[in-house]
């Protein structure tokens, strides 16, 4: 018997018809379906008891209410908005919305880190426990405090309003050094502004919600930026019964989703708000159209003056009125029509409740101190800070002061302003050397306009210290990493809303225990302290960051102000100044239970009881701009449109780059997640390539055409872009978005888009020294 | 032409030999073989006894939640309410007591009846129908020691994970929906 071919074929016929009746095929096909299910890279969230848990998003500075769903209390699944919040109203931004995506990020810096090769060099990371890095840290920190180098530590700090911002300072103080800087942000010129006319150190803040008429000096109110928190409950009241009730005014000079959404737009030339500003003051003051008892009675600098020294000085009225800001000079600047600064004057004017608003939702441009001056005169024009005005100042949350410093001096408050300053002192090589950076919840290499500042100056320093949870651009340059938890690992809170009316606080509880081992950077703070000793020690004594919170919340209980918003229906929004509201916690243990459960506290807006300036009045002329530094001219004194040119050469960059922010993207210390470059429109990112918005003329003239790549070269930098051709682009301005183009983090962040803070510069104020940012020189050519 | 067509016809009968050997030896190895060498045998982390925890009925330990969504096998904390130390001698739990109540870890149980991610099953509209436990899991009322896990090799799911093709016939037979998204959500 041969087993040939034949018989071969035969045995494999009978196997087939064999197997088709065995469960083999089948069972085979059904398992390799079940496989399938198996696949590393496929998502399989874990089963259990799905519970929620409270907390306080504090990735912005917003605060808004969250809840997270959670799978048997260890594995976050969602984070959405609480209800319960009466600010927020469950609301959520999709920044807060994505945040797990930052939990759980491959990112995520997992233990203490120490570079064993070059700076800057990823690999040469090498895990440390925590207590080598503490103990080195705290070494060097007592060394250069014993050798009387106090001041060579520096820290840089997010600009966030939180108990963690005050224990920063708290740090650095008894330390020793004034070298602690919190990042730039819209709150530092609106601070400054209210400091020169009230003589009062808290931000402006807007009534949004009571204005009918509102005049937008560039403030981005749609596009979310900011703390939506406190806009949108403004919004939402607006547009009440389906109707609008507000005229919204919307002035810059890209037509944002803001201006898109505006009643009208007025498309002025980058820069120039400011002078439409004083154009509109120029005509209510010459109609008189101005609130002529408030200001005779609480204005000073209005008319002509006279200082202390018997010196005689012009006034607002007299410097507004000069030809320079009639309606057809500043048509000239501003590229208006004159009839539209007249309707704009006359509609300001008129309106009852109409508001002038600046720098809410605009984290990216900040205008010089004149410009902000401008806009604040129009408020005051229009007596918006009487009592129950539509402007008031942020006021306090009283929460428990940290005890006095001891042995070292309080830092003075202009030097905590100055980033920029410091930072070129730094790379210029300053008489007293930094030694040490310590750097929390900031990433100034990469959200720092002027990004090339900030690397030549970090390159200067010889230890960096970074506390972040992430390997981002400037933890990727530390030589020590100390990783603190994320936003819904720990307990922080909020402090304040920024531009809003009433006061606010919320504490932040941890949602799950941290993921990694990462310890809280307060708790890293306070055993440093300890370790340090002296007067370091004795002026932290708390044993915990949870300590800490409860002693501040204890401060806030004592006060006997404001209540917890425990029911939905709190009407926050509609507090008037000065208004009393009944607490309804008997004391501190029962606020900290109400406010460990996710719960806010809020208080009325606080009425303006007096001004502490030089002449106890409102301020126009701001007599203590005199005080820091010779003034040479009257109208120094005074708002005045002043534009603080460029660098370049107009004739190798014939055109403006101007950085805008829109919706999705996160801007500042976060990264986009994958979820939020979901959002991302294919006329602004697409593949790695950013887009370049151009007005079609200024394409037609360059010659370019829709999506052609082009390269940008500004006074800066230079980077290869797309070019989208839009109507919204003003002539001869090219627009970048900001929050794009990471170089750090993984491969779903990074290489997406141009960081537009690498191709901006920035300009020193020359009153405050504060960094501020309009446009820069450009031009585009064909790659 | 007559001689290949008889040595054709001579080797018939051992055409048909070598088919049924083809075709036994596939059924042998489809029916019995494969199945063996399919499914591994796997212990429990501990020696369970249902009959020793029945003093109330199924749903006093594998209960629905408030939500409607099922607990599954009881977690520690439940198994820590009386056996936070041993009641017994046993070595079950012996075990218990010192690997996992001391130490508070989940016990890593295999569960029987665990279905892949892209099923969706909820167990509240099955009970609604008054579906018994037993249409679908193993009775447990007489069960001393929890048998072994049968694993299959190429899914990693146990041997008496439900089949669709069981799902279907209920469904058709009490007239509730067999459409796709009924279960692949």
């Amino acid at each position: 018997m041969d087993f040939g071919r034949r018989a071969f074929l035969q045995f494999a016929a009978g196997a087939v018809g064999g197997s088709l009746l065995s469960p083999l095929p089948w069972q085979l096909a059904a398992d390799s379906a079940r496989w399938s299910q198996n696949w590393s890279w496929r998502p399989s969230p874990e089963r259990g008891e799905i519970t929620k848990a409270a907390g306080i998003c504090t990735m912005c500075e917003g605060g808004c209410a969250i809840q997270a769903r959670l799978v048997n209390g260890n594995r976050a699944i969602l984070i959405e908005g609480n209800p319960a919040n009466p600010l927020t109203g469950g609301g959520i931004c999709a920044l807060g919305a994505s945040g797990l995506q930052f939990l759980y990020a491959p990112y995520r810096i997992s233990k203490p880190m120490k570079q064993t090769k070059s700076r800057g060099d990823v690999s040469g990371f090498q895990p440390i426990s925590w207590d080598e890095a503490l103990a080195e840290l705290g070494k060097k920190l007592s060394e250069m405090q014993a050798e009387g180098d106090s001041h060579a530590a520096a820290g840089i700090i997010s600009s966030r309003p939180s108990s963690m911002a005050d224990l920063w300072l708290q740090f650095f103080t008894a330390y020793g050094s004034t070298n602690l800087f919190r990042m730039p942000s819209a709150a530092d010129g609106l601070k400054l502004a209210a400091q020169l006319t009230t003589g009062k150190a808290s931000p402006f803040a807007f009534a949004l919600g009571d204005a009918e008429y509102i005049l937008s000096f560039g403030s981005n109110l749609f596009e979310g930026a900011g703390a939506p928190s406190a806009v949108f409950p403004a919004l939402r009241q607006w547009t009440q019964g389906g109707k609008r009730s507000v005229k919204l005014v919307q002035v810059e000079s890209r037509c944002s989703m803001t201006a898109s959404k505006a009643d009208r737009f007025l498309a002025v030339a980058p820069g120039t708000e400011a002078a439409l500003a004083m154009g509109i003051a120029h005509l209510m003051v010459r109609n008189g159209h101005y609130d002529a008892d408030f200001v005779k009675s609480n204005v000073f600098g209005f008319e002509d003056w006279t200082d202390g020294t018997g010196k005689k000085h012009e006034g607002f009225r007299s410097l507004v009125s000069s030809t320079a800001y009639s309606p057809e000079a500043v048509a000239k600047v501003t590229g208006l029509e004159a009839a539209q600064i007249d309707q704009a004057a006359q509609e300001f004017a008129v309106q009852p409740k109409a508001l002038a608003i600046w720098a809410v939702g605009q984290p990216d441009s900040v205008n010089g101190i004149y410009h902000q001056l401008a806009f604040a005169a129009l408020n005051t024009l229009k007596g918006n800070l009487k009592p129950n005005g539509l402007v008031t100042l942020t006021p306090e949350v009283p929460l428990a002061g940290l005890p006095p410093v001891q042995k070292q001096e309080k830092a003075d408050e202009a030097t905590r302003n100055g980033l920029y300053g410091f930072l070129d002192s730094v790379r210029a090589g300053s008489k007293q050397p930094i030694e040490m950076l310590l750097v929390h919840e900031a990433n100034p290499l990469y959200s720092m306009p002027e990004t090339k500042l900030v690397e030549e100056a970090l390159k200067k320093v010889p230890t960096i210290v970074s506390f972040s949870s992430f390997m981002d651009e400037t933890a990727a340059q530390a030589d020590l990493i100390l990783p603190d938890h994320t936003a819904f690992e720990r307990c922080d809170d909020v402090v304040g809303v920024p531009w809003a009316p009433f006061s606010y606080y919320a504490v932040s509880t941890p949602i799950l225990k941290p993921l990694l081992d990462t310890r809280h950077t307060g708790e890293v703070l306070l055993s440093l302290a300890g370790g340090i000793g002296g007067s370091v020690g004795a002026s932290m004594p708390w044993k915990s960051y949870e300590e800490y919170l409860k002693f501040r919340v204890e401060g806030l209980a004592k006060s006997r102000k404001g209540a917890v918003a425990d029911k939905p229906d709190v009407q926050i929004i509609k507090l008037s100044a000065g208004e009393a509201v009944k607490p309804n916690f008997t004391d501190a243990a029962e606020l900290w239970k109400k406010l460990k459960a996710g719960y806010c506290w809020y208080d009325a807006p606080a009425a303006i009881a007096g001004f502490e300036t030089v002449s106890g009045k409102l301020e126009l002329a701001c007599q203590s701009i005199g005080t820091k530094g010779a003034v040479a001219d009257d109208k120094l004194y005074l708002p005045h449109f002043e534009l603080i040119n460029p660098s370049g050469d107009e004739s190798e960059f014939p055109l403006l780059l101007v950085t805008y922010k829109p919706s999705f993207t996160a801007g500042g210390y976060l990264p986009n997640p994958p979820f939020m470059n979901k959002l991302i429109p294919n006329s602004v990112l697409k593949g790695g390539d950013v887009f370049t918005e151009l007005h079609p003329d200024t394409a037609a003239k360059l010659g370019f055409s829709q999506g052609e790549l082009v390269s940008l070269k500004t006074t800066q930098g230079e980077a290869t872009v797309r070019v989208n051709i839009s109507a919204a682009a003003r002539p001869g301005v090219v627009y970048l978005p900001v929050g794009l183009g990471h170089k750090a983090y993984d491969n779903y962040v990074q290489n997406k888009g141009v960081n537009a803070n690498s191709l901006t510069e920035v300009q020193l104020d020359p009153v405050s020294g504060m960094g501020t940012v309009w446009a820069c020189r450009a031009q585009l050519r064909q790659v | 032409m007559n001689q290949e067509k008889s040595s054709s016809s001579a080797k018939k009968p051992l055409g048909v030999i070598f088919f049924l050997l083809g075709f036994v030896g596939a059924l042998a190895v489809g029916w019995v073989v494969f199945p063996n060498l399919l499914y591994s045998k796997k212990a429990q982390p501990i020696d369970f006894s249902h009959v020793a925890h029945q003093s109330e009925d199924c749903e006093s330990c594998h209960s629905l939640r408030a939500d409607g969504t099922y607990s599954g096998i009881p977690r520690i904390d439940r198994c820590k309410e009386c056996h936070e130390s041993a009641q017994g001698s046993s070595e079950a739990e012996a075990k218990l007591v010192s690997d996992y109540v001391e130490k508070n870890r989940e016990l890593p149980w295999k569960v029987y009846a665990w279905q892949p991610d892209n099923v969706y099953f909820s167990h509240a509209p099955h009970k609604g129908q008054g579906l018994e436990c037993t249409r679908c899991h193993r009775d447990v009322s007489n069960e001393e020691k929890v048998p072994p896990y049968r694993e299959n090799l190429i899914t990693g799911y146990s041997i008496s994970t439900m089949k669709m093709v069981e799902c279907e016939k209920c469904h058709a037979l009490k007239g509730a929906s067999n459409n796709c998204e009924m279960c692949h959500k």
